[in-house]
């Protein structure tokens, strides 16, 4: 069952990942804890292109726990964000086994996996730790980063 | 993250492979252009691009891949310290990519000849203008940048490949001798050194065609 938890409604601006990405959007019905955010299993949310695309799912962003912790900190697993475009073609997916988000910083971590790749899977990146700043929309791969161009990728693209 | 893919999708196969394909045929001449057709293209192994880390600015259009960068294509290979690659706004193909510090390329030309490279800095230009496509790698650093194949060293102050219209260019060019690969000698006023051919009709000076280089043995 999706539980939707929120910290404060300006999250439904925080941009995660890509750029695109609503962590935890707010929900008719929301139960909030102290600071705002609680625990959640096996969550989803989704996010909606405004008009007049407003039909149109923009991101949609599960995980199988969020855990709050002190200081603003949430511990998420086995994360999953898909983004679309306003035709509603995916376009990217990202997978992180694990990550902390700090509410406050607006800044994502993890020293385990992450890996994105393209809706098509024609691009795929992966390696071991990153941390994404939402402020300036900076994505840092820390360690043995593998990129993977699949025939087709670039030569459909065109000047 | 619109940039992230665009800028890794053209980061190095569209360095080496799209050219590859504007390239003019062997022989043709030097005022050929560039323009490729739309043709679908056949099935190739995919790229790899590894480093031990990487930076994406998404707000600046940038992507930095640092720390043994390997860049592993089928008609190409690439290590440096850094790569960075700037994608426009608007999506596309990168304009302009850096690969600094020990940059070595090996490639595979048209003719099916090895091409190995070395240099301090290796910048890749790609625009698009009156419908005319340009594409250079300009080589430079201290010491010289280096090309090697079957024909021998050769070396410049600075030597530019026009990917678009097949050609290389070295400034200061001068070949070293395989027996003295670090040509610190033998810069003589020998009879062996030479002067350079005539330019080759319709190129200007320092200009030679590809995997042609009418360079000065030093």
């Amino acid at each position: 069952m999706a539980i939707f938890v929120t910290r404060h409604p300006s999250l439904a601006t925080w941009l995660w990942a890509a750029g695109a990405g609503l962590l935890f959007a707010v929900a008719p019905g929301v139960r909030a804890q102290q600071n705002g955010v609680q625990h959640a299993n096996n969550f989803t949310s989704t996010e909606y292109y405004e008009p007049p695309h407003q039909q149109q799912i923009k991101s949609t962003l599960s995980g199988a726990e969020a855990l709050p912790q002190p200081g603003g900190l949430l511990i998420v697993k086995q994360l999953k964000l898909e983004m679309f475009n306003p035709d509603g073609k995916l376009e990217w997916v990202v997978i992180a086994p694990e990550c902390v988000y700090d509410t406050f910083k607006g800044v994502a971590n993890s020293p385990g996996h992450l890996e994105v790749r393209t809706g098509d899977g024609k691009f795929r990146v992966e390696g071991e730790g990153f941390l994404w700043r939402q402020s300036d929309s900076f994505l840092t791969i820390s360690n043995n980063v593998r990129t993977v161009v699949e025939n087709g990728a670039l030569t459909n693209t065109k000047p | 993250m619109k940039r992230l893919s665009l800028i890794v999708i053209a980061v190095w196969c569209g360095w080496m492979v799209h050219a590859q394909t504007n390239a003019t045929a062997p022989g043709a001449p030097a005022s050929a252009t560039t323009n490729s057709p739309d043709a679908p293209r056949p099935s190739r192994a995919p790229t790899r691009i590894d480093s031990d880390s990487a930076d994406f600015d998404l707000n600046g259009h940038q992507a930095i891949y640092r720390g043994h960068v390997r860049v592993d294509d089928p008609e190409m290979k690439l290590t440096c310290a850094l790569l960075v690659a700037d994608v426009p706004p608007a999506g596309g193909r990168p304009n302009r990519i850096v690969a600094e510090t020990n940059v070595v390329i090996d490639f595979t030309d048209a003719r099916g000849q090895t091409n190995h490279t070395t240099s301090d800095k290796a910048v890749y230009i790609y625009n698009v203008q009156n419908g005319v496509t340009n594409e250079m790698v300009t080589l430079t650093g201290n010491p010289q940048p280096r090309m090697e194949n079957a024909q021998g060293i050769q070396v410049g102050d600075v030597i530019i490949w026009d990917r678009a219209n097949n050609k290389i260019h070295f400034d200061n060019p001068h070949m070293i001798s395989p027996q003295n690969p670090n040509g610190t000698t033998a810069d003589t006023n020998s009879a062996a050194v030479t002067n350079p051919p005539p330019a080759q009709t319709n190129l200007p000076s320092g200009t030679v065609q590809y995997n042609d280089f009418p360079v000065r043995v030093r």
